[in-house]
């Protein structure tokens, strides 16, 4: 029982983290129906900034995210104006590999600074500590933080498309975009908006991930289809729904555990042979499939 | 015999086209018999191998507009096919060819069926979805020697083999794989103007106006994708004994889809000369830039970064590929 419960705690855990990353591909898919394959590199690049910060500063490393989010900012206007405003024109195809050439733009810029080896952070107040919160689950200290921390920061973006004139602008260009011309909404810089939250959502997912998962330049894509994942799940373009389906995926994450739960209960011989642990993300690319044939629209999707 | 006239008729052709196409045709035969290094041997064996990978893409995602990110998981299939029963039980290439061919055609109505009630980015990124699920489930399956992948060890053979495909020397597997390039060629040249082809065109230009004309959408696009897979899975076949030693990382990972895909698109999806020309340019590129500037101490992922640039300047700058240029120019000239 206890593996069950510490498995779910677990998956719900690096669930909201997981949403705060999806929210930027979200958000960006919602105002201009472009698939980011970047959002992974994105991410990378988040967790570099949160890691070199701390370093570099001696800084406490929850403490970065500003600079995370500043960066990711910038990052996500500089793809706006300098790649993808040039890209939209372009059929589909053209998208698609555009957004993949910059992954490998990105991913092997990483290479060639910071090396291939795994880095992790080692030092901070919150580092090595641990609470024992009961019936078996045992959290540290560093995945609540960062789950806290992702959910306020899923809150204050939520706040801002919902309740400010900016946001409410944000909305009218994904629902409409040429009736928002119209009504004097300049959707160009929305859409170069949408990439400056979208870069800075992930960017900060990244800095507070790389608390307790150690980073290195080929993360990228299992993270840019976790994403995926969520964005289909959650219902492309819907912001509530990546909070729910963040923490769906992340307990989908967690089944190696889950597995092991069961094998303990029914005590099937080839239940304890399956490699579970190696399959642990075929499940989510499978969760991808599986979502958009039953539901494409998603559990809160609005657009097809 | 009808469709073998119509296969071997390029009249609609300009004449230019052909005649630079039958030169280039020609170089391809007698290129063994020019000086070359053993690395362009190599190159040119990759480029007949992905202008075939181009080519299957290009029914389904040029003719037909459906973009298809998947392709690596037929490769996977096709080559541990071919290697699984060439170790197992010794079974020459032309008998686990065509198997590994029916096993990929079944996978792909298995997974066609579905998949093509998706669309646009749905669609592309489902593909992705399936062929790694296919890569995990391969990195884990001992019978095909999960993540070590299987080797073909050619001790037990006597080279030239030309049953199982094993030789010494690379101008055998030159040639095997130039005979496919041309039927290739030959099949894709009938496929166009085939009732299929015209079929899927109209889908790609607008596909509610090809339902109202009476043409069964879905099972179009299915029997294509088949068409594309199968295309796939005999080069990985060829793969497999070409390489000898396959893992389910370097066969079935997305940068395979993602590079069959691109050259298409880089040349000029949906036009016969299109992925080879793509291919043409794209692989020795790759692999020269590798030479040049991967292998230098301190530089490590340089020439990916100026693959991945040249990728988003082609996207960005001409995303109807070379063939279009060449089209553009071409209309200038005659109004």
């Amino acid at each position: 029982m206890d593996i069950l419960v510490s498995s779910l705690f677990a998956g719900l855990l690096i669930g909201m983290v997981l949403a705060m990353m999806a929210l930027g591909l979200t958000i960006i898919f919602g105002v201009m129906e472009i698939v980011n394959f970047a959002h992974g590199e994105f991410l990378m690049v988040g967790m570099y900034t949160g890691l070199l910060t701390a370093q570099a500063t001696g800084m406490e490393p929850l403490l970065t995210l500003p600079v995370a989010a500043a960066a990711g900012f910038l990052l996500g206007i500089i793809c706006y104006f300098g790649f993808i405003k040039f890209v939209i024109r372009g059929p589909m195809v053209a998208q698609l590999l555009g957004t993949f050439g910059l992954m490998i733009f990105l991913r092997n810029l990483a290479l060639l600074f910071f090396g291939a080896e795994d880095r992790a952070i080692h030092q901070g107040i919150l580092v090595g500590k641990s609470f024992d919160i009961g019936m078996g689950i045992i959290a540290p200290a560093t995945k609540l933080a960062a789950a806290a921390l992702s959910v306020i920061a899923f809150w204050v973006v939520w706040l801002v498309i919902n309740r400010t004139k900016i946001g409410k602008a944000l909305t009218a260009t994904s629902l409409n975009a040429q009736g928002a011309r119209y009504m004097g909404i300049s959707t160009e810089r929305m859409n170069a908006l949408a990439w400056g939250i979208g870069g800075s959502t992930v960017t900060i997912a990244g800095a507070l991930l790389v608390n307790f998962w150690s980073v290195n330049p080929f993360m990228g894509l299992l993270f840019t289809m976790i994403a995926f994942a969520i964005v289909a799940l959650g219902g492309f373009g819907s912001v509530p729904g990546a909070f729910f389906a963040g923490l769906v995926v992340g307990v989908i994450t967690e089944i190696p555990g889950i597995w092991d739960f069961l094998t303990y209960i029914f005590n099937f011989g080839w239940m304890a042979d399956v490699p579970m642990t190696s399959l642990k993300y075929m499940w989510v690319y499978l969760a991808y499939f599986v979502i958009m044939i039953v539901r494409p629209r998603g559990l809160f999707g609005w657009k097809r | 015999m009808e469709a073998l006239n119509s296969a071997l008729d390029f009249s609609d052709f300009p004449r230019l086209d052909i005649i630079i196409a039958g030169a280039l045709g020609g170089l391809l035969v007698i290129f063994p018999a020019t000086p070359h290094s053993a690395f362009a041997m190599a190159t040119m064996i990759q480029f007949l191998m992905f202008s075939l990978y181009g080519m299957g893409w290009n029914t389904i995602g040029g003719y037909g507009g459906q973009v298809d990110l998947g392709k690596a998981q037929y490769v996977g299939i096709g080559a541990f096919t071919t290697a699984v029963m060439m170790v197992r039980w010794d079974v020459p290439f032309w008998v686990s060819m065509p198997i590994g061919v029916c096993f990929a055609v079944v996978w792909s109505f298995i997974i066609g069926y579905p998949l093509f009630r998706l669309k646009g980015h749905y669609f592309a990124i489902a593909t992705i979805a399936t062929s790694l699920v296919l890569k995990d489930i391969f990195e884990v399956w001992d019978f095909v020697g999960a993540a070590c992948g299987i080797e073909i060890s050619p001790i037990k053979y006597n080279p030239p083999d030309f049953l199982h495909l094993i030789f010494k020397e690379d101008i055998y597997y030159y040639y095997v794989i130039l005979g496919f390039f041309f039927l290739g060629i030959l099949y894709v040249n009938w496929f166009r103007k085939s009732r299929l082809g015209f079929q899927l065109r109209s889908i790609k230009d607008n596909e509610e106006v090809a339902k109202s004309l009476g043409i069964n959408v879905h099972w179009a696009k299915i029997k294509t994708y088949a068409i594309a897979t199968s295309f796939v899975s005999v080069v990985g076949s060829f793969h497999a004994c070409y390489i000898k030693n396959i893992e389910p990382e370097d066969t079935m990972s997305l940068d395979i889809s993602i590079l069959i895909a691109l050259m298409a698109m880089l040349g000029g999806a949906g036009s016969l000369w299109g992925p080879i020309i793509g291919a043409g340019i794209l692989i020795p590129l790759k692999s020269y830039l590798k030479e040049w500037l991967g292998a230098r101490a301190g530089l490590i992922g340089i020439d990916l970064i100026v693959y991945g640039a040249i990728i988003m300047l082609v996207s960005a700058v001409e995303p109807r590929g070379i063939w279009g240029i060449v089209e553009k120019v071409r209309r200038r000239k005659r109004n």
